[in-house]
């Protein structure tokens, strides 16, 4: 018997059996739906974790910090230093600080192009004139982190007297539109630490409006940081913390390296002199350790449902076996050989793990294009959807699942196939 | 020619065993129509199950123009029945819910016939059954008659030199049942084929060129008909394979 005909046979069998054929099918579709939304929840998942690392970082950059001092497995013998500062029990924030003679050591290192410490000046308060005084925490512009504007733009960079505000702000301070607050100026006001408490130092610093921007699912950094250029944020820094014990002391710096595939040499050579660097690609692999984790959860629970579901094929497949003896019989009568049998069933198995795939992904597919508004609605995500179905990845489930329905289909086809004709086609 | 030589078949095990056949022999010429008439229960069925190639004696020869049947291989054997051999049923078994043309269709299919010759030789076949106006219908919604006389067109749709048939007009009354006689040995006579009826209804019997009586697994008599076989027996035709 020849292949196509064989399937149509098969197809045709299946349909004269409907609610049968359809049943089986729907119990491989639970399958065939988990394991697609799965196969979608991740590839989106990935697709947004890419989006936030590549908004908020960039390939050029790696924030570096100072390694903690090696420390030694079991209980930690005891020194007079590790006694001393609060700062080195919290394992939150780095024990120790980077200072200038770490950045001129970390701008030395080969395909370094450019050092920049996390300036983050803490100031009294941000206000204009005739408008309350809010508290406001600020934070240096990089040209590489990607903000939604609703208002002016700044893509290059800004200038030392310029300052990107958000929404929330322009509404704060009394501005009639997003629009209205560009080019307007804004002043804040910071103190100096080193001076004493009863005559306090004060500054105001004004800086014009150069963009406002809009909360984005993608912003990794607090909605309401202000953003000011790496030069107005060393000034405040020099203004606010000059003449303190801290001054001249980083958490964090900023390293640019001047070629992409760099970042990973940069990274060793300053492992190797003792600090801490993460590139735009570690902080996407540990987003992305989560996704694969929770995909492959869902995997497990699709794969849980196709086992189920061959069980239904196996019985299925016997009945049909068992209902067409005669039919069976008559075809082996009229030489059809054992493989060709054998093949036919195989087939209708195959046939019942195809109307499965396609069912359950299709239902996936429906489900997700139904659902992702709501989910990006929930989790404030705007315009991102976190399921992305590819026609790959469909393709793929449903000849996976043609394959389990036709080992499914094994035993039952064996049956079929060894089939004694005489005893088959005997009427009692 | 079918030659059988020697056959006996038996079933059980050695305390129970039963011998279905006892050691037959006779001989078939090309184009003859043949009876094997028996109660139930003489070993007709097991003769032709044997002749066919369905069943396997212990002992003996099937020899099918030359060729020793139970020599083969199962594959060949297979072969052999899809191009060679046809089959009718006491009980029809048409496919109920599969229409005229799909049934017709399974021994072509069966033997890998090019699907463009297809439907010409089953309009054909089913023309020569006056089934033609029902090429669409579902063979459920056939009566008995219908059903048989598709069965024939089954079974001769391949043009077998062999053609088998188990009670043909069993389950029919005698007016559809010798339009089925009709048409089988209609057919016996155009084609040159072989004709072989097992039944237990002497009637149809005497119709056939030769009766052979079955008794408790022995041949208890081959009666050859009036008029030598050799009389109408018409020029050796090509088979298609």
């Amino acid at each position: 018997m020849k292949m196509r005909d064989t399937i149509q046979r098969a197809g045709r069998s299946l349909r004269q059996a409907k609610a049968r054929t359809l049943l089986t099918s729907l119990a491989i579709g639970v399958g065939a739906f988990t394991i697609t939304l799965s196969f979608a929840a991740g590839a989106g998942g990935r697709a947004y974790t890419d989006a936030i690392v590549s908004a908020n970082t960039d390939v050029n950059e790696l924030s570096v910090t100072k390694a903690p001092e090696q420390q030694q497995e079991g209980p930690q013998k005891y020194t007079d230093i590790s006694s001393a500062g609060a700062a080195s029990a919290n394992p939150f924030f780095p024990a120790s600080f980077l200072n200038n003679n770490d950045i001129t050591r970390i701008v030395a290192v080969k395909n370094v192009e450019s050092v920049a410490p996390n300036y983050s000046p803490s100031v009294k308060y941000i206000t204009r004139t005739g408008q309350d005084k809010y508290v406001a925490p600020i934070s240096t512009f990089s040209p590489s982190v990607k903000l939604k504007y609703v208002a002016g733009g700044a893509n290059s960079n800004l200038s030392t007297d310029e300052i990107v505000l958000t929404q929330e702000y322009v509404k704060a301070l009394g501005f009639a539109s997003d629009q209205a607050a560009i080019g307007k100026t804004v002043d804040i006001v910071a103190e100096r630490l080193s001076s004493f408490a009863t005559s306090p130092e004060m500054e105001t610093f004004t800086y014009k409006v150069k963009a406002v921007s809009d909360k984005s699912g993608l912003a990794l950094r607090a909605q309401s940081t202000l953003l000011l250029s790496n030069e107005a944020a060393k000034n405040l820094y020099d203004y606010v913390s000059k003449d303190t014990r801290d001054y001249g002391n980083f958490a964090l710096a900023s390293v640019r390296v001047n070629d992409p595939d760099a970042a990973e040499t940069v990274k060793t050579e300053l492992a190797r002199m003792g600090y801490e660097a993460q590139t735009a690609k570690d902080v996407l692999g540990t987003l992305n350790t989560f996704i694969n984790v929770l995909q492959g959860i869902l995997l497990g629970f699709g794969a849980l449902a196709v086992l189920t579901s061959i069980f239904g094929i196996i019985n299925t497949q016997y009945i049909s076996v068992l209902e067409r003896t005669q039919q069976i019989g008559l075809m082996k009568a009229l030489g059809m050989r054992q493989r060709d049998v054998g093949r036919l069933f195989r087939y209708e198995a195959a046939w019942v793990g195809f109307l499965g795939g396609v069912i359950g992904s299709g239902m996936a597919v429906i489900a997700g294009v139904i659902a992702n508004p709501f989910i990006s609605e929930a989790l404030s995500l705007g315009d991102i959807n976190l399921l992305i179905f590819s026609p790959i990845a469909a393709a793929g489930v449903i000849i996976g699942l043609m394959i389990v329905s036709v080992a499914a289909g094994m035993l039952p086809a064996r049956k079929a196939a060894k089939l004694d004709p005489i005893e088959a086609l005997r009427t009692e | 020619m079918i030659e059988v030589r020697n056959v006996t078949k038996t079933y059980g095990k050695k305390h129970t065993t039963f011998t279905a056949l006892d050691n037959v022999n006779f001989t078939v010429p090309d184009g003859a129509s043949v009876a094997i008439l028996g109660k139930s229960g003489s070993g007709k069925s097991t003769l032709m199950h044997v002749m066919s190639g369905l069943d396997r004696p212990g002992v003996g020869e099937v020899i099918i123009d030359g060729q020793d049947i139970l020599q083969l291989k199962q594959k060949e054997v297979d072969i052999f029945r899809s191009t060679k051999m046809s089959f009718i049923f006491q009980s029809f078994f048409v496919q109920a819910n599969e229409s005229c043309y799909d049934n017709v269709s399974l021994p072509l299919e069966i033997a890998q016939t090019p699907v463009r010759q297809r439907r010409g030789m089953i309009e054909k076949t089913l023309e020569s059954v006056e089934l033609l106006d029902k090429i669409k219908s579902r063979a459920r919604d056939l009566s008995g008659g219908q059903k048989q006389r598709l069965a024939v067109a089954r079974a001769i749709v391949n043009s077998p030199r062999v053609l088998f048939a188990d009670e043909p007009t069993g389950n029919l009354d005698s007016a559809t049942g010798e339009k089925i006689e009709d048409l089988l040995f209609g057919y016996n006579k155009k084609s040159g084929s072989t004709l072989i009826i097992v039944t237990h209804d002497p009637d149809l019997a005497k119709k056939c060129d030769i009766q052979i009586r079955i008794k408790d697994g022995t041949i208890e008599s081959i009666i050859e008909s009036q008029q030598p076989v050799i009389a109408h027996r018409p020029v050796a035709r090509k088979i298609q394979l």
